[in-house]
């Protein structure tokens, strides 16, 4: 929202200094690419060996890769609630399906991680386009709960009756051959870049982060971005100007339930596992959580949350004392936020850093 | 030629009968108002026209250029040609005034899945310089998020924004000078009045008994859910209808 300014038609003022610089290009899907890409070079290295920080405070290679994967979900999640105004305790069913969709094909047909995410994707998809039948005929809190039956049903499913496929509540490890039978992705990539991103697996990842985050982006800055705004905004006034909500509440489903797939297929290849746990509504309220504490309806705003939801389960956890306590304390964190700033992490930063520029503005 | 036409509508709330057997017509090129007191069925007969639920429609039907709209959904029935201003003013408050200007050309680029369209007898769609010339106002504020302009503003930006749809046949006012200041009722009805002069037919449901009239050729006179009174101006004004009436 508030990153979000809409009044990105404002361009035929000259630009008179670096600020008014800054302002017409932070909108431009260019400078979202740049940014994309300049994140997930530095991210990794700032996250696992910034200089100066304690060793115990710096994160390990694998949880910036599992941020990466989880900013993918968050920004899926987003889409649908950020954009759109359907808040969905479901989208374990798109990352946990397609997690076992993933994983079922690498073990039993080709255990190419690309091709066997691509499978998972599809099952996601299939998924967000045969759902959406039953519950895009519900409003507000039926959505939501109808969306968290549904998930939890294929919990369930997964869980016993189908237990020989899925592995029930032991879980199944998952095969993952090198990439198209050439590169191994577990392999450290020599020299510099090694140091900065590890594994060949964090550039198969990032690749997807990027794509999605420009992906996300097309979408926002399309007609269909304003289109879905003014659907959350409220559906009868959408169809006084002729929209067909229905479509566009069905579309925005689809994009989200095909992103958060994304996800869900790339996590069983990284961590050569996958268990009924990623179909469990606990799943579905930790992205809700990242997405709210970073910031709602931005593209910034739910990496943030990932980052933070993921530092302190993954670092936090591990410190002595407070450690007990980290879930607790992200507790804490997220009430503070929300409480002084609803716009999550991101409405916080960019709220500061407009108070800054005032302030600048009035000497 | 009849453009719109109720032919005895009775409209539900629930268990709650509303609309008791409404009739009324409206002619190509008329200014047509709908007048009567709070809670009379204004707002149910705008709502049984334009496919809005609740109420539900139970016998009656709705005709519009010949064909029966009665059942068809909202965005059908937009793409037909009727243009809505709905009551309170109702904008996408987080767009822009651009941006809600711009959301009905968006809208119209993807009806491809028109049911069908009205005969075009409405005047070709306004272009957004033209409304800034009707609107001078909006055009101050075009960059400004629309939730932040004033009722008056908010209103000009309403009509303006339907009269962006493509194939408009029919604009339909629901109480467009409600909780507005005299002056600004003022300007309201005059840009009204210029959108009808270039030929789109107008129906406008009021409580403002004043502003009706000197917009209005004929007008209709809701009690209760059923239509008390029809005729022209000359004969309203002249008729005693204080009971049924805010004057």
């Amino acid at each position: 929202m508030s990153a979000e300014p809409s009044a990105e038609g404002d361009d035929d003022e000259p630009a008179s200094g670096a600020l008014e610089t800054w302002d017409r290009i932070k909108h431009t899907e260019r400078f979202v690419l740049v940014s994309a890409l300049v994140f997930v070079a530095v991210f990794p290295w700032a996250f696992t060996s910034l200089p100066l920080v304690p060793n115990n405070l710096l994160a390990y290679d694998q949880l910036a890769r599992l941020v990466l994967i989880w900013g993918i979900f968050a920004l899926g999640f987003n889409h649908l609630l950020g954009q759109t105004g359907l808040l969905s305790f479901g989208h374990a069913m798109f990352f946990g399906g397609s997690a076992y969709a993933t994983a079922l094909f690498a073990n039993h047909v080709v255990a190419d991680p690309l091709l066997s995410v691509v499978v998972g994707v599809c099952f996601a998809l299939l998924l967000a386009v045969v759902t959406p039948f039953v519950l895009l005929r519900l409003h507000t809190v039926y959505f939501a709960i109808v969306t968290l039956a549904i998930a939890q049903m294929l919990y369930y499913m997964a869980r016993e009756p189908f237990e020989g496929i899925t592995g029930g509540i032991n879980g199944l490890g998952v095969d993952r051959s090198p990439l198209f039978g050439l590169l191994e992705l577990g392999a450290d990539i020599p020299g510099i870049f090694g140091a900065l991103w590890g594994t060949y697996m964090y550039l198969f990842i990032a690749a997807f982060f990027v794509g999605v985050v420009v992906f996300i982006t097309r979408v926002r800055k399309s007609p269909y971005g304003l289109i879905f705004k003014a659907v959350r905004e409220n559906e009868t006034r959408a169809s006084f100007v002729g929209l067909d909500v229905w479509r566009y509440k069905f579309a925005a489903f689809v994009i989200s339930g095909f992103v958060a797939g994304i996800a869900g297929g790339l996590l069983p290849m990284e961590t050569y596992f996958t268990g009924v746990e990623r179909l469990h509504w606990t799943l579905s309220g930790d992205v809700v959580m990242m997405t709210v504490l970073g910031g709602l309806g931005t593209v910034a705003g739910p990496i943030l949350g990932v980052i933070v939801f993921l530092y302190f389960e993954g670092v936090v956890n591990g410190l002595d004392v407070i450690g007990g306590y980290w879930l607790l304390s992200l507790a804490l964190a997220f009430t503070a936020v929300v409480w002084k700033y609803p716009d999550g992490l991101w409405g916080m930063i960019t709220s500061v850093s407009s108070r800054l520029r005032s302030r600048r503005g009035d000497q | 030629m009849t453009l719109l036409e109720l032919d005895d509508v009775h409209a539900y709330y629930g268990a709650s009968h509303i609309l008791r057997g409404v009739s009324m017509a409206v002619d190509e090129g008329e200014v047509i108002s709908l007048l009567g007191r709070n809670g009379a069925g204004k707002t149910t007969t705008v709502r049984s026209i334009t496919g809005t639920e609740p109420p539900e429609v139970r016998s009656g039907t709705v005709r519009f250029d010949g064909a029966d709209i009665t059942d068809w959904p909202t965005d059908d029935i937009t793409r037909a040609g009727i243009g809505v201003v709905p009551e309170g003013r109702r904008l996408f408050t987080e767009l822009t005034v651009e941006e809600n200007l711009k959301m009905s050309e968006i809208a119209s680029a993807s009806w491809n899945t028109v049911r069908r369209r009205a005969s075009g007898s409405g005047p070709p769609t306004m272009e957004i310089d033209e409304l800034y010339e009707l609107f001078p106002r909006l055009e101050e504020r075009r960059s400004q998020r629309s939730g932040t302009l004033s009722g008056g503003e908010q209103q000009m930006l309403s009509i303006a924004r339907t009269l962006r749809l493509p194939d408009l046949d029919l604009l339909l006012l629901d109480e467009p000078t409600e909780g507005l200041a005299p002056q600004i009722i003022r300007s309201v009805s005059e840009s009204i009045r210029e959108i009808s002069d270039q030929g789109l037919t107008v129906l406008l449901i009021e409580q403002n008994v004043r502003e009706a009239l000197k917009l209005a050729d004929r007008g209709y006179v809701l009690d209760q859910g059923e239509m008390v009174y029809e005729g022209t101006v000359e004969e309203l004004e002249n008729e005693d209808l204080d009971e049924y009436l805010v004057v």
